[in-house]
């Protein structure tokens, strides 16, 4: 396989395109992801709804990102995106650090995410918002689809995040403790969660503080379904008209991952 | 009832949110922008396929997110004057997408090399990639040199790269500091890569605003401090009337004594006519 | 008209307990055309692991036999089948690789996890994001219809006949307001130690 984008279907979609077909559609929808620096270190908080058009597609997706065992990212924008570029700076990270033997700094990246998102000019549309705490302290940063970046002490991406915003604006002070910290974000996802359509289902909150990392997955769980069903309906065996079927039985011998064996390296 | 016509066709991308641009039909910047892909890092399947599939663009629900899927940008005011012994810059703080604040605490002053600052307008991430190319030119440079580059060389190299892509950017910059030869110096960059060295130089869309107001203000050989004040004045005036300009008022100032920068919160922000007294209550 | 629309389709997958079942409507068509009525969206990787492509015929076709050809690779290389979960990355990032000028595809990919026999269900957009499903994942021209049956009927820990009863009818009657899917279908039951196949007899309207 080659590295990187392949463009050879372009020409042909374009052509569908010109017979006023339409390609793949997209109808906006959104995301609510946020991040805090506090007293000793960084909370990133994100909603959980994705969704393809005005379906939602996942009600409790992952949108916050390992990008190094110090560093977290956010991410808004097109799902494919956000998580292929993560990934890609993610893993490197991982090789830098082998070369390095040093612990990843959060500028490094931020760079790196902003050089590639830069390269492709806005079309690799990946809305970030990356924490992390390394040797210099706790760095907080969005980074914008075209490559551009800003360092805050708090800040918000996505859809909701107006709604978001507007509860950090009111509730944010210099040097939170952490459980305040967790709470303001919480508090502003979920501002994101009610108020944004595009937004929904659960909070993920992310705590990154020197040497330690506690990914509160789904920190509030708020996508219960407000029924029960009461005379759940079962379909009995042969409720299904049946034309043919194949049964294939599969031998007993099956796949086995094996033991780990070293590499040889002599 | 041709139900099937109305489909929401499935296999939409999948998409969690916004704030990006995207995508507009396949233009001419486009392609160029893919040519310099394939020029730049070898990808792509070269000259067969030199337009994109794109998404349609749609029709979008809600305005507010054709709001925040403009590229983020600094609607500004930038200035650079020098007087006697040096330089000194001033920038607003705003930084807009859309009408939406994206960030009111912006540095736009930002350093080239130890005895150079660049003021940015325009695209943000297009001046952010623009300066970050220059510093790490002018490292070499310096290394070179074995001594502080000088500000023409700073100046020149922004000026090149804004110039030779003049069709992929939208940056105006204004380029001043202080070294040996030359003193405090101030070269302005605008949209087609233009290189001038001017005694004083504003920028940005609330330069417009005052225009006459610097013409009428400013004097050579001023001091340090009247030179300050001067810079402060301006970009005060400027973010009075000027909508995308506001926030906070950031200078740095530059002499053969080094750099001292300096921060004049929103609530210390002198009041220009038609502002209303800003009520005790509010702010810091 | 979205491309996706063009041939018509209706992909579903859901895990049981130890088991899972995939299957899809059999219709092939130009638009309003019916062509075809014996024409399987489910392709099988190996014996524990089926992949679901709806979208454009002549892409979902293409893709397949790619996905197949690398598979046989992997097998001669690896002396194994593959695992669903690797699969589905690789999946993903075929698709990514396209991500300017993408596939007209949205793959669903339904296996049993080697050694621990354990579901593994997912689906992708057209460009390769992946989202893993604990219950259930559909594709194809009535979405929303199949959603709506699949959140309404699936219940955790079915055994693998339940589950194959609850697929069918969620499959069937989310294609019955699809004018574009349906005219039978077919699934799969994946466990263990055997697959099952049925073809299922639907309304031919």
């Amino acid at each position: 396989m080659t590295a990187g984008f392949q463009f050879d279907l372009c020409n042909r979609n374009r052509l569908l395109e010109s017979k006023g077909v339409q390609g793949a559609s997209v109808t906006k929808t959104g995301t609510t992801i946020a991040g805090l620096v506090f007293k000793d270190g960084v909370v990133l908080g994100a909603d959980t709804r994705s969704t393809s058009g005005s379906t939602v597609a996942d009600k409790n997706c992952e949108k916050i990102h390992f990008i190094a065992p110090n560093i977290y990212c956010c991410g808004a924008g097109t799902a494919a995106d956000t998580e292929n570029v993560t990934g890609m700076i993610s893993s490197s990270l991982d090789l830098h650090r082998y070369a390095t033997g040093r612990e990843s700094r959060v500028v490094t990246a931020m760079t790196m995410l902003k050089s590639h998102l830069f390269r492709y000019q806005g079309y690799v549309s990946a809305a970030l918002v990356l924490g992390g705490v390394d040797f210099r302290g706790p760095h907080l940063f969005t980074v914008y689809p075209h490559g551009s970046t800003d360092a805050l002490p708090f800040c918000t991406m996505g859809s909701g995040s107006l709604n978001a915003m507007a509860v950090f604006e009111a509730g944010y002070k210099d040097d939170l403790t952490r459980e305040e910290a967790v709470e303001l974000v919480a508090n502003a996802i979920k501002a994101g969660i009610y108020n944004d359509l595009g937004s929904g289902s659960n909070v993920d909150i992310c705590v990154i503080t020197k040497g330690k990392v506690d990914y509160l997955r789904n920190h509030e769980y708020l996508q219960n379904k407000t029924y029960q069903r009461r005379h759940p309906v079962t379909y009995g065996k042969g409720t299904t008209k049946v034309t043919k079927e194949k049964i294939i039985p599969l031998s007993e011998l099956t796949i086995q991952d094996g033991d780990a064996t070293a590499m040889d390296t002599s | 009832m041709f139900k099937a016509a109305l489909h929401s066709g499935s296999g939409k991308p999948r998409r969690r949110a916004t704030v990006s641009s995207p995508h507009k039909p396949a233009g001419r910047k486009l392609l160029e922008w893919r040519g310099r892909i394939d020029q730049h890092f070898g990808y792509g399947s070269s000259e067969a396929s030199r337009s994109l599939y794109l998404e349609d663009g749609g029709q979008y629900a809600a305005l507010l997110q054709a709001e925040l899927e403009q590229p983020v940008s600094l609607g500004t005011t930038i200035i650079a004057a020098s007087y006697a012994g040096g330089v000194v810059l001033g920038a607003d703080s705003r930084t807009t997408t859309g009408n939406y604040i994206a960030n009111r605490v912006t540095d736009k002053i930002t350093p080239l090399a130890e005895n150079v600052y660049i003021c940015r307008s325009g695209s943000a991430a297009d001046t952010q990639a623009i300066s970050a190319y220059v510093q790490w030119f002018l490292q070499q440079h310096a290394v070179d040199l074995d001594r502080h580059v000088s500000v023409k060389t700073a100046a020149k190299l922004a000026q090149t790269m804004v110039y030779q892509n003049k069709n992929m950017l939208q940056a105006g910059l204004i380029i001043a500091g202080w070294d040996k030869q030359g003193g405090g110096s101030v070269h302005t960059v605008p949209l087609g890569g233009t290189l001038l060295q001017v005694p004083y130089s504003i920028g940005g869309s609330g330069s417009a605003y005052i225009t006459g107001l610097c013409d009428k203000l400013w004097r050579p050989h001023m001091t340090q401090q009247e030179c300050h004040e001067f810079v402060v004045k301006a970009v005060t005036h400027a973010m009075a009337r000027d909508g995308s300009s506001g926030g906070c008022i950031r200078t740095v100032t530059i002499s053969k004594d080094g750099v001292k920068r300096d921060f004049l919160p929103h609530t210390r922000v002198p009041i220009a006519y038609g502002e209303m007294q800003q009520p005790m209550s509010v702010g810091a | 008209m979205s491309i996706f629309e063009y041939n018509g389709a209706a992909v579903v997958a859901m895990a049981g307990k130890n088991c899972v079942a995939i299957g899809s409507d059999l219709r092939l068509g130009v638009q309003f055309q019916t062509l075809a009525c014996d024409y399987k969206k489910v392709y099988p990787i190996h014996d524990h692991l089926y992949l679901g492509l709806a979208g454009l015929g002549t892409d979902t076709q293409t893709l397949f036999q790619k996905f197949k050809f690398h598979h046989n690779i992997y097998r001669l290389k690896e002396e194994r089948d593959i695992k669903p979960s690797t699969f589905a990355q690789f999946v993903s990032s075929t698709l990514y690789s396209k991500r300017f000028g993408p596939w007209f595809v949205s793959p669903v990919i339904a296996g049993l996890e080697p050694g621990t026999w354990t579901p593994y269900l997912c689906g992708m957009d057209s460009l390769g994001a992946i989202e893993t499903a604990p219950d259930f994942m559909v594709a194809g021209t009535a979405p929303d219809s199949l959603y709506g049956m699949c959140e309404s009927m699936h219940k955790p820990d079915l055994e693998p006949e339940e589950l194959f009863e609850v697929l069918s009818q969620c499959l069937l009657a989310g294609t019955d307001r699809d004018a574009i899917s349906g005219w039978g279908a077919i699934v799969h039951v994946i466990t263990k130690d055997q697959v099952i196949t049925r073809t299922l007899k639907g309304r031919m309207d």
